[in-house]
C-alpha cells in the first residue's frame, strides 16, 4: 500500500476510534449520572433537565452560605446551572405569589424559612406533586402530601454570654429559664431578648409552638414582661447584643446561627433545652408552573440526598434533617444532645391557624398582656 | 413679575411645546402609576390581583383604630421636624463657611460632608450602636471618667439628632448648589458697612438663596417620614415606631402580607405631604426677589474670615466628629474585632478575618461594579431627565406647574418597602414593560422615579437664580425659544446639574429598597448584599463591607473632585 493510503486509513481510523472511545465515555457517564439507589427512569428526568438547562431558585438561604451546595449540584449534573435569588421570607412570598398572578417566569424550587408561609402557599395549590427519589431517608414529618419538604432540621436554643452570665445561672432548659426569671429578677431585667411576634412571622411561629409544647410557656412569657424583655426582629440585632454584653440571654434562636457565631465569638454560648426542643425546618416545594420541572426535580432530590445533606450539615452550617448524616449541625448531633425530646414541628394544615387574623390577633393581644406582667 | 411674564408671551413658539409636552407627560405618567396602583389596593380586602378582591373601607379602619399607628404617627412628625430643624440650621451654617469663605481644608472637608449620604441607614445606626450605644466603646470610656453615661442613644431624642446631623449634607449640597451662584459685591458691600462674617451669612447671603433653603427643608421633611434603618435599629430596644416601622409590622403582624393595610398607610402620608408642597409654594412665590445672576458679570471670591478661620474650622470638625467620626469609627472597629463590649479588652481581639472572609463572598466585585455603574451612569441619565422636566416647566405661567409640584414629591412619599412593592406590580402587570423587568434598566428607572423630586428641585433652585434678562436679550437677538434653553439657560444651570449629579450618584449608590424585587443574581448591588450579609446576623461582615464601601466611594470622590468635576462655576 502506498503511503497516501496509509494516511487515509490513519485519517479514518482515528478519529473513529476516538468518536467510538467518546461515545462510550459519555454513555458510562451517563449512566453514572443516575445516583445510586435510585429509580431507573431517573435517567429521564436528567436529560430533561439538562434540556432545560436551568434551575430557578428563590430561597431565604444565604448565597454565600448555601455555595458549596449549588456548586456540587452542578458538577453532579453537568448542564443544568442554578440561577439562585436570595430574598427574605416576605419578599419571597410577596414575588411569588404576584408573579404567579400575572403569568410571569417566577421560581422553579421555592425554599424558604417561613414554614407558615411556605405551608399557604402549598395549601393554595402552588406546589407540584412530587415523590422524592429521597423519601425513604427522610423522617414522616418532612414530607407533607409530597408537595411540601422539611429540608433541614434547626433546633431553637437559648444563646447566652459566657463572660457575663454565671455558670450556676445558665439555664438548661424552659423551666430552668422561668425560675431564673422569677428568682433573680433584678439581674436580668432588660437582659433578655427574642423575637417579636407582632412584627416577625418567625418569633410567631416559635412562641405559639411553644404554647403547644409546654403548659408553662405563658408564666414563661409573662417573667419576660416582668423583666422587660427586649424584642426584637434580626438576628443580627440580637447576637450583636448578646456578645457585646447589652443583653444576657436570647431565647429560641435557631441552632445553625448560634454555632456559627460561637466559632467566631468566644463570648457566645448556646444551649439546647433538654425538657423540649423546638426543632424548625426550611421548606422547600417545586412551583406548579414551574418552567424547568425537570431540573427542580433534580435540585430537590439533590437537596435531600446524602451528599447534599453532608454538606448543608457541615460546610454550610445548616443542621442536616436525615439521620445518617455525621457531624454536629444535624438531625443526629440534635438528638446527641437531647435525646428524644427533640420536638419536630409539623408541616401541615395545622401551621394555617397561625395566618389567620382572627387567631392572630388573639394570641398577639393575650401576648401583649404578657408583656404588661399580666 | 412684569419681565417674567414677557418670555412667556402667547408668540413663544412650538419648540418649547415640543419639549414641554412629552418631558412633564411622561414623568407623570411614570410618577402616577404607582401611586394610584397604591390607592386602589388601599380600598381593596386582598391583593389587587386575586379575584376575590373586593372593595372595603376595612383597611382604613383597621389603620385609623390602631393606637400604634398614631403613636406612630406622632412619633414621625416630631422626628421629621426635629432633624429638619437641626439639619437646616446647620446645613446652612456649614454650606455659607465652605463655599464663601476661605476656610482652609475645603476639598477635604467636602468629602467628609458628603460621608453620611453614601453610608447605609442600618450600618451607620449600627455605628452609632457599637461607639455610643450603653456598652459602646466611647460610653464605656466617658463612664469610667465621669462614673455614668450621660446619653441614652434609643431614647427619642437622641433618634432626632441624629437623624438631624446625618441629614446636613443634604441641606449643605442644596444650599451650596445656590450659594456659589451669589456674586460678591453684596457681601462685601455688608462688610464694608461692618457686618461680621456670621452676620453677612445670616443677613445677606443665606436669604438670597431661601429658594434652595426652602426646597432642602421640605425634602429634609419628607425624608423624615422616609427613614427606615435608623429607627429600625435606634428604635427597636425602646418599642418606638414610625411610619416605616410600622408598615414593616404591619406587614407580618396578620401573617401574610397584607397590602391594603400598607396602602391605606401610605395614602395617609400623601395627604400629610400635599400641605407641605402647598406652603413650599408660598415660600417662593416671590422668586423674582432671589434672582442672582444677572445681565452684568459677577465676581465671586471668598470672605476672608481672618482669625475665625480656625473658629469656622472648628465647627465643621465638630459635626464631622458626631456624624461620621463615631459611627464610621464603630463600623470599623466591628469590622476589626470579633468581639465587643462590657469586660472586652479589644486589644485581645483584633482580627483580619473578616475582611478575608469578605473577599470570599461571591459577588462582591460584581455588586460593586453594578452599584457604581448605576449611581455614574444611571446617576448622568437620570438627572438629564431631571433637567429636561425643570426646563420645561420653568418660566411656564399654568396652572399645570402646580399640579407637577405636587405630583414629583409622590414617589418619595412612599416608603421604600411599599414603593419596592408598586415597582413590581407595575413591572409584572403592565404588560409593554414586562421584558425590561430583569434588567438593569428597571432598576435604573425605579430609582429615578422615586427620587425624581430631590434631583429636579436642585436644578429648580439654581433655575429660580437666573435673570430673566439674559433669556430677553437671547430672545432679542432672535433666538427661538428652544435655542434660549439650550444656549443660555442650561450652561447657567450647569452648578445645579452637577451638584444633582453628585447628590443622585451617592444616593442611587446607597438605594436598596425600590429596587428589591427587580434584583436578582447578575444585579446585585451592594444594599442588597449588606442586607442580605445582615440578615445572616453576619454583622462583622457587614461592618467589613460597609468600611470597603465608605472607602470605595470616598476616594472615587476625591478623584472626581480633583479631576475638575468642581461644584463651581
Amino acid at each position: 500500500m502506498t503511503i497516501r493510503s496509509h494516511l487515509y486509513r490513519i485519517a479514518f481510523l482515528v478519529p473513529m476510534g476516538f468518536a467510538l472511545a467518546g461515545s462510550l465515555a459519555i454513555g458510562a457517564a451517563a449512566r453514572a449520572d443516575v445516583p445510586a439507589g435510585y429509580p431507573a427512569d431517573y435517567q429521564k428526568i436528567i436529560d430533561a433537565a439538562k434540556q432545560e438547562g436551568k434551575v430557578v431558585v428563590y430561597s431565604t438561604t444565604d448565597a454565600a452560605q448555601v455555595s458549596p451546595v449549588v456548586k456540587a449540584f452542578e458538577a453532579k449534573y453537568p448542564g443544568v446551572t442554578v440561577e439562585y435569588n436570595d430574598l427574605n421570607s416576605t419578599e419571597l412570598y410577596n414575588r411569588f405569589i404576584a408573579e404567579v398572578a400575572a403569568g410571569a417566569g417566577t421560581g422553579d424550587v421555592l425554599w424558604s424559612s417561613a414554614m407558615d408561609l411556605q405551608v399557604k402557599l402549598v395549601a393554595d395549590g402552588n406546589a407540584l406533586t412530587y415523590a422524592s427519589a429521597e423519601k425513604a431517608s427522610l423522617p414522616k414529618w418532612a414530607d407533607w402530601r409530597d408537595q411540601a419538604y422539611g429540608t433541614t432540621a434547626e433546633p431553637l436554643a437559648i444563646v447566652y454570654n459566657k463572660r457575663l452570665v454565671p455558670a450556676a445561672d445558665v439555664p438548661k432548659s424552659h423551666a430552668d429559664l422561668l425560675k431564673l426569671l422569677q428568682t433573680k429578677p433584678q439581674d436580668y431585667t432588660g437582659k433578655i431578648t427574642a423575637y417579636d411576634p407582632e412584627r416577625s412571622g418567625v418569633g410567631f411561629l416559635q412562641l405559639t409552638q411553644d404554647v403547644a409544647a409546654w403548659p408553662q410557656a405563658w408564666d414563661l412569657f409573662r417573667a419576660f414582661g416582668k423583666t422587660q424583655i427586649k424584642l426584637y426582629t434580626s438576628v443580627g440585632a440580637m447576637l450583636e447584643r448578646v456578645g457585646s454584653g447589652e443583653h444576657l440571654i436570647a431565647y429560641d434562636i435557631f441552632g445553625s446561627y448560634a454555632i456559627a457565631r460561637e466559632k467566631k465569638d468566644p463570648s457566645i454560648g448556646w444551649v439546647l433545652p433538654n425538657d423540649y426542643t423546638l426543632v424548625t425546618s426550611r421548606v422547600a416545594f417545586i412551583s406548579a408552573k414551574a418552567k424547568a420541572p425537570n431540573a427542580a426535580k433534580l435540585f430537590l432530590d439533590f437537596l435531600l440526598s446524602k451528599d447534599g445533606q453532608t454538606i448543608l450539615a457541615n460546610q454550610a452550617d445548616l443542621h442536616a434533617v436525615r439521620d445518617d448524616v455525621e457531624g454536629v449541625a444535624t438531625a443526629k448531633g440534635t438528638a446527641a444532645l437531647v435525646g428524644d425530646k427533640a420536638r419536630p414541628v409539623a408541616i401541615d394544615e395545622s401551621l394555617l391557624n397561625n395566618l389567620k387574623p382572627i387567631e392572630r390577633l388573639a394570641f398577639l393581644k393575650k401576648w401583649k398582656a404578657a408583656m404588661q406582667g399580666q | 413679575m412684569a419681565a417674567a411674564d414677557w418670555t412667556t408671551a402667547p408668540s413663544a413658539g412650538l419648540g418649547v411645546a415640543f419639549l414641554r409636552v412629552p418631558a412633564i407627560g411622561i414623568a407623570m405618567v411614570l410618577v402616577l402609576c404607582p401611586i394610584l396602583l397604591v390607592v386602589y389596593q388601599s380600598f381593596l380586602s386582598d391583593p389587587f390581583f386575586t379575584p376575590s378582591a373586593q372593595f372595603t373601607l376595612d383597611a382604613y379602619r383597621f389603620v385609623l383604630e390602631d393606637p400604634d399607628f398614631w403613636r406612630a404617627l406622632w412619633t414621625t412628625l416630631a422626628l421629621a421636624a426635629g432633624m429638619t430643624v437641626i439639619a437646616v440650621c446647620i446645613g446652612t451654617v456649614l454650606a455659607f463657611i465652605m463655599v464663601r469663605t476661605d476656610v482652609p481644608g475645603r476639598s477635604f472637608l467636602e468629602i467628609l460632608l458628603l460621608v453620611p449620604i453614601f453610608t447605609s441607614a442600618v450600618v451607620l445606626a449600627f455605628g452609632y450602636v457599637v461607639a455610643a450605644g450603653p456598652v459602646g466603646i466611647v460610653s464605656t470610656w466617658v463612664k469610667d471618667v465621669i462614673g455614668v453615661v450621660p446619653w441614652d442613644i434609643y431614647s427619642l431624642p437622641s433618634l432626632i439628632v441624629i437623624a438631624g446631623l446625618t441629614h446636613v449634607p443634604h441641606v449643605y449640597l442644596y444650599t451650596a448648589a445656590g450659594l456659589r451662584g451669589i456674586g460678591s459685591d453684596v457681601e462685601e458691600a455688608a462688610r464694608i458697612a461692618g457686618a461680621s462674617p456670621f452676620r453677612v451669612a445670616l443677613a445677606v447671603s443665606l436669604p438670597m438663596v431661601r429658594p434652595s433653603i426652602a426646597f432642602a427643608s421640605v425634602l429634609v421633611f419628607f425624608l423624615g417620614f422616609e427613614l427606615f434603618g435608623l429607627p429600625l435599629v435606634l428604635g427597636d430596644p425602646a418599642q418606638r415606631l414610625v411610619l416605616t416601622t410600622y408598615l414593616y409590622k404591619l406587614t407580618n403582624i396578620l401573617g401574610t402580607p397584607s397590602y391594603q393595610l400598607m396602602a391605606a398607610v401610605v395614602v395617609v402620608i400623601i395627604l400629610i405631604a400635599a400641605p407641605l408642597v402647598a406652603l413650599q409654594r408660598r415660600l417662593l412665590r416671590d422668586a423674582g426677589r432671589y434672582v442672582s445672576m444677572r445681565g452684568k458679570g459677577v465676581r465671586i471670591e471668598p470672605l476672608r474670615l481672618g482669625a475665625s478661620r480656625w473658629l469656622a474650622l472648628g465647627v465643621i470638625l465638630l459635626w464631622a466628629l458626631v456624624t461620621v467620626v463615631v459611627p464610621i469609627g464603630g463600623i470599623l472597629l466591628r469590622s476589626f474585632v470579633v468581639s465587643w463590649g462590657e469586660g472586652v479588652h479589644l486589644l485581645d481581639v483584633l482580627t483580619l478575618q473578616h475582611y478575608r472572609e469578605l473577599l470570599d463572598y461571591p459577588n462582591i466585585v460584581r455588586g460593586i461594579l453594578n452599584t457604581l455603574g448605576v449611581g455614574v451612569i444611571g446617576g448622568a441619565a437620570a438627572v438629564a431627565c431631571y433637567t429636561a422636566l425643570a426646563l420645561a416647566v420653568h418660566r411656564w405661567q399654568s396652572k399645570w406647574v402646580r399640579v407637577v409640584d405636587y405630583l414629583a414629591l409622590a414617589p418619595r412619599a412612599m416608603p421604600g418597602i411599599v414603593a419596592g412593592l408598586a415597582i413590581l406590580w407595575i413591572f409584572l402587570f403592565v404588560k409593554p414593560l414586562t421584558p425590561l423587568r430583569q434588567t438593569m434598566f428597571s432598576v435604573w428607572l425605579a430609582y429615578a422615579v422615586v427620587w425624581l423630586a430631590y434631583g429636579m428641585r436642585l436644578v429648580q433652585g439654581t433655575l429660580l437664580q437666573i435673570g430673566p434678562e439674559l433669556e430677553e436679550a437671547a430672545r432679542t437677538t432672535g433666538a427661538s425659544d428652544l435655542r434660549v434653553k439650550r444656549d443660555v439657560t442650561l450652561p447657567l444651570v450647569r452648578n445645579g446639574m452637577l451638584a444633582a449629579w453628585l447628590l443622585i450618584f451617592l444616593i442611587f449608590v446607597r438605594e436598596y429598597s425600590t429596587g428589591v424585587y427587580l434584583l436578582g443574581p447578575g444585579t446585585e448591588v451592594i444594599g442588597s448584599l449588606l442586607v442580605s450579609l445582615w440578615g445572616t446576623g453576619a454583622v462583622d461582615l457587614v461592618s467589613a463591607l460597609s468600611v470597603v464601601n465608605v472607602a470605595l466611594i470616598g476616594l472615587g470622590l476625591a478623584v472626581a473632585l480633583r479631576l475638575g468635576i468642581r461644584l463651581h462655576a
